[in-house]
C-alpha cells in the first residue's frame, strides 16, 4: 500500500517538476523554441478535427445564443428605440461632419486606413480556458500573415497576431490583460495608452495629459504599433487630468468579443516597429515608465 | 492492471480537449460569461477505472494538450489538471461513499484546478488574478463542472466497460 502510494507521489512529483521546468524554459524562451515547434506541430495536427467541431457545433452555439437572447431581447429592444431617438438630431449633423470631412481629404490628400491590404479570417477556435483572451484565425503564414499584424473587424481593433503557424494564426485580443495599444482620444487629441483586464472594460491610462476625458469620447489608435484612427471604445467615466497624476479611466471596446466571427487581418501594414514576441508589450512600456 | 481503459481514456480526452477549445469559452457556449472544465471533468472520470500510474499521465497529457492549444506557457494546466488526477486518485475511496461525496468532491476539484492555474499563471506573469471577475471564473466552471459530472461519469463508465467486455469477448 506505502509502496504504491509511494510510486505515486514520485511519479506526480517528477510531471509537475518536468511542467515547471518547461514553462520556465517556455517564458525564458518569449515564444520560440522547442515551445513553438511544440505549439506549431500541435496545431496542425489539431486544426482540421478543430474547424470540423468548430462548424459541426455552430447550431449549438446558435441555439444557445437564442435561448440566452430571449430574456434579454425585449429590454434591449426598448432601449435601442430610445437610442434611436437621441441619435437621430445627431445623424445629421454627422452627415454634415462626413461631408465637410471628405472635402478637407480631398484637399489634404489624406488615406483612411481603409487603404491598408487585408484579408478576411474566420475564428476557429477560442483558446482553451476563460482566462485566454486568444483567438485562432484560419489563415496563416502561406496567406501572409505575420507576428504584429493588427486584426479588425467592422466596429473597430480586434487585437494583434502574437503566433502564427503556416495556416493559422492566434489573434491576441485588446481585452487581454498582457496586450497594450498606444491610443488618441479623438476629441481632446491627448495621447495615452490602453489595457485589457479580461472580461472588464478596458483600462485607459493618460500620463501627462493637460485636457481630461469626458465620458463618451471617442478613442482610436495612435498608428505607432497599429495603423492610425482605427477605432477602439469609447470613455465610460469622465476623469479630470491633475498636474503630477496620470488620468485613469475606463473605455467600453467597440468590438463585442463574444460576438466575433469574421475578421480582417491588415496584412498590408508593416509591424516591423512591434517587439518579436508580442506579448511583452505591457512589460516594455511598463519598463520604459520606470 | 485493465490494459483496455488506457486508450480509451486518452480518446476521451483528447475529444474534450478538442470541444473545449472549439464549442466552449467566450463567443461560444459560455453561460455568465464562464465555462466548464470539461477536461479536468473527464480526467476525474476516468481515473476511477485507470491504475493510478496512467491516470497521471492521462492528466499529463491532457493538460499539456490544453497548454499546446491555448495561449499560456507549456506546463501550467498540465501541473494543475495533475494535480486534480492525484488528489482524485488519493480521495478516491470517498467516490463510493454516494453521490453526496462525489458532488462535493468534483466541485471542489474543478475549483482547486482553476486556483491552482490562476496561482501558477500569476507566478508566471499570466495575470491571470488581474482579471476584472477572477472569483467568477474559478467559481463558475466548478458548478458547470459538476452539471456536466452527471453526464460524463456515467457515459465513461459504459464506454470502458464496453470496451473492457469486447476484448475479453475476442
Amino acid at each position: 500500500m506505502f509502496q504504491r502510494f509511494d510510486r505515486v507521489l514520485a511519479l506526480f512529483v517528477a510531471l509537475v517538476a518536468v511542467s515547471f521546468f518547461l514553462a520556465t524554459f517556455d517564458v525564458r524562451a518569449g515564444g520560440s523554441g522547442i515551445g513553438s515547434v511544440m505549439r506549431d506541430g500541435t496545431q496542425a495536427l489539431f486544426a482540421p478535427f478543430q474547424r470540423m467541431a468548430s462548424s459541426v457545433t455552430r447550431p449549438v452555439v446558435g441555439f444557445f445564443d437564442g435561448v440566452v437572447d430571449i430574456a434579454n431581447l425585449r429590454d434591449e429592444n426598448d432601449r435601442l428605440q430610445r437610442r434611436v431617438e437621441d441619435l437621430e438630431p445627431l445623424i445629421r449633423d454627422a452627415q454634415e461632419l462626413q461631408r465637410r470631412l471628405e472635402e478637407l481629404e480631398k484637399i489634404n490628400g489624406l488615406e483612411p486606413p481603409g487603404e491598408v491590404s487585408a484579408i478576411t479570417a474566420r475564428i476557429f477556435s477560442n483558446g482553451s480556458n476563460d482566462f485566454d483572451h486568444v483567438r485562432f484565425i484560419d489563415r496563416g503564414k502561406q496567406h501572409g500573415v505575420v507576428i504584429g499584424h493588427p486584426v479588425i473587424d467592422d466596429r473597430g481593433l480586434v487585437g494583434r497576431v502574437d503566433d502564427v503557424g503556416k495556416s493559422w494564426a492566434r489573434v491576441r485580443l485588446i481585452t487581454d490583460p498582457r496586450l497594450g495599444v498606444v491610443v488618441r482620444n479623438m476629441v481632446t487629441n491627448e495621447t495615452g495608452w490602453i489595457s485589457g483586464q479580461g472580461d472588464g472594460p478596458l483600462k485607459l491610462e493618460m500620463f501627462s495629459a493637460v485636457e481630461g476625458a469626458s465620458e463618451g469620447d471617442l478613442i482610436v489608435t495612435e498608428g505607432s504599433r497599429f495603423p492610425p484612427d482605427i477605432r477602439i471604445g469609447t470613455v465610460l467615466k469622465a476623469a479630470e487630468s491633475v498636474v503630477g497624476f496620470s488620468l485613469v479611466t475606463e473605455v467600453k471596446p467597440e468590438i463585442a468579443t463574444s460576438q466575433l466571427d469574421f475578421v480582417k487581418v491588415l496584412v498590408g501594414w508593416s509591424p516591423l516597429a512591434s517587439s518579436p514576441d508580442g506579448s511583452d508589450d505591457l512589460e516594455t512600456i511598463e519598463g520604459d515608465r520606470g | 492492471m485493465r490494459p483496455s481503459a488506457l486508450p480509451i481514456a486518452l480518446f476521451l480526452v483528447i475529444v474534450a480537449v478538442v470541444i473545449q477549445t472549439t464549442l466552449f469559452g467566450e463567443g461560444r457556449v459560455q453561460p455568465l460569461g464562464a465555462s466548464p472544465a470539461l477536461v479536468t471533468v473527464v480526467v476525474i472520470a476516468v481515473a476511477r477505472h485507470l491504475e493510478p500510474e496512467p491516470t497521471l499521465l492521462v492528466a499529463f497529457t491532457g493538460g499539456m494538450l490544453m497548454d499546446l492549444l491555448g495561449a499560456s506557457p507549456l506546463g501550467l494546466w498540465a501541473i494543475s489538471i495533475v494535480t486534480v488526477a492525484y488528489l482524485t486518485i488519493r480521495f478516491s475511496r470517498y467516490f463510493d461513499r454516494g453521490i453526496y461525496w462525489v458532488s462535493v468532491g468534483i466541485f471542489a476539484l474543478a475549483f482547486l484546478g482553476n486556483v491552482v492555474f490562476s496561482i501558477i499563471g500569476t507566478l508566471f506573469g499570466q495575470r491571470t488574478l488581474t482579471d476584472s471577475d477572477v472569483v467568477g471564473l474559478m467559481l463558475l466552471p466548478a458548478l458547470y463542472s459538476l452539471i456536466l459530472a452527471a453526464g460524463i461519469f456515467p457515459a465513461t463508465a459504459r464506454l470502458i466497460k464496453r470496451q473492457r467486455d469486447s476484448i475479453w469477448r475476442s
